[in-house]
């Protein structure tokens, strides 16, 4: 017995040692609701150096997007290249700062049809792997940022705060598989559920008999609880009527382009005064 | 205890990649999982206890900046680390082809044990098909990063520090020992 233990102690501990894991992980997952300290400490010491490499990536991308532009230009004239070169810098610095503000503009427009507080924020990293869905942004509990607050762009839903630390927190987007919307059809009232499926979403337990188009506008329904009520999530893409079932497979295509997300909105607890 | 600096530094960087470089570059929110390699690379070179200790650490630093599940990497990161230890044990380590192969099984058990966690452990979501379906390009791609990096690294050693030696790499150089 004790010979059988020394041989085999090495792979029982790590079996045992992966099961202990396991289960950790199991009871986190009923019990850990809020933002522990060491999620605040680790958001707080990488949210500045995300937010840097992603500016540094973004003003990159323009000098290098001003470079190409210029490899076709004349080479005889070094003087008029260098010219043209600093004037098409500015002038994507000027078409960048022209689309910051135009976005910036729908996302005020937005902001004033919003009876709660709302609260602008800037998109500053992604996740970390490629089968989730969320992002950071930069603004936290120091702005009354909470976990469970909704977030939008001008476009529409963009998801909630899960994990919040002093000026960082994670966004849970709509198309996170964890992600689950109550929603309604714009026209038709047909009620839902929005679940994430990476790129789209899927609109499940409408019944088979509700009519739905392609192209209907989805809304919020305001029963979860989370989203107030007629925000758009998007679009119906497919609609698959099966021959038998109670309800039909429905795709729905997000109103918000979430690879081009930049600012977004927290809607804040409290009631606009 | 300064390799331990060396790996939560690097740890930190292939995070701060993952989230706020790569993605302005690669599409549709892929990204190469080099904590994973990293992950692999510790279980070819450090001691299991160890090893094991840090990267169930490094899982769970990850689930800061990935998912909404906490103890979720640590669990994966773990098993895969234990399962690299089981391996390395039984096979001709000496072999740059090698890091390769256990990347690419690495990746395909990460989805595995991702996939297990989630569907059994967390009701009322369908996890698999955002997992399984993008799978082949996230190998490839974790693959790829595995190269690179293989080769940057023998460069960056041969170039700025050619006297010292960094743990493991040697053998992980093909034109040592193959």
């Amino acid at each position: 017995m004790w010979e059988w233990w020394r041989k085999n102690r090495v792979v029982l501990l790590g079996l045992l040692l992966l099961l202990a894991a396991l289960l950790w992980y199991s009871v986190s997952l009923r019990q850990q609701k809020e933002t522990s300290f060491f999620e605040t400490l680790l958001l707080e010491a990488t949210g500045p150096v995300q937010s840097a490499f992603t500016s540094l990536v973004r003003s990159t991308a323009d000098i290098w997007g001003s470079y190409i532009n210029l490899v076709d230009t004349e080479q005889q004239n070094r003087r008029l290249r260098e010219q043209n070169s600093l004037l098409k810098s500015e002038l994507n610095q000027l078409k960048e700062i022209s689309l910051e503000n135009q976005r910036l503009r729908r996302l005020l427009e937005f902001k004033k049809t919003q009876p709660v507080k709302t609260l602008p924020a800037r998109v500053i990293a992604e996740d970390a792997t490629s089968w989730f869905r969320t992002v950071v942004i930069d603004k936290g509990y120091a702005d009354q940022v909470h976990e469970g607050q909704p977030v939008v762009a001008a476009e529409g839903v963009v998801g909630r705060v899960i994990r919040n630390g002093p000026h960082e927190s994670r966004v849970l987007l709509i198309t996170d598989a964890a992600s689950a919307v109550a929603a309604l059809v714009q026209d038709s009232r047909s009620r839902g559920i929005c679940r994430g499926q990476g790129r789209a979403l899927s609109f499940d337990f409408v019944l088979r008999k509700e009519p739905l188009e392609l192209g209907e506008a989805v809304i919020t329904s305001g029963m979860g609880g989370v989203f107030p009520k007629g925000l758009l999530i998007g679009h119906v893409s497919s609609v698959n009527r099966m021959e038998f079932g109670l309800f039909q497979a429905v795709e729905i295509m997000p109103a918000v382009d979430f690879s081009r997300l930049e600012e977004v909105l927290v809607l804040l607890r409290e009631v606009e005064p | 205890m300064n390799r331990v600096l060396v790996y939560l530094l690097l740890s930190g960087a292939a995070i701060v990649l993952q989230t706020a470089f790569l993605p302005h570059f690669l599409p549709y929110g892929f990204k190469p999982d080099l904590l994973l390699i990293l992950v692999i690379y510790l279980g070819l070179h450090e001691r299991t206890w160890r090893g094991a200790t840090l990267v169930y650490a490094l899982g769970w630093a990850y689930d800061v900046f990935a998912g909404s599940f906490p103890g979720l990497h640590g669990f994966v990161l773990l098993g895969i680390f234990l399962a690299v230890r089981a391996t390395v044990s039984r096979v001709n380590a000496e072999s740059s082809l090698l890091l390769m192969g256990l990347v690419l099984l690495g990746s395909l058990m990460q989805a595995v044990l991702t996939i297990f966690a989630l569907e059994f452990f967390v009701e009322g979501s369908d996890f698999w098909p955002m997992i399984f379906w993008p799978l082949p390009l996230q190998v490839v791609l974790n693959v790829l990063a595995a190269f690179i990096l293989l080769r940057a690294a023998l460069w960056g050693q041969l170039r700025f520090m050619p006297r010292r030696r960094v743990p493991g790499l040697h053998k992980l150089d093909s034109r040592h020992g193959t």
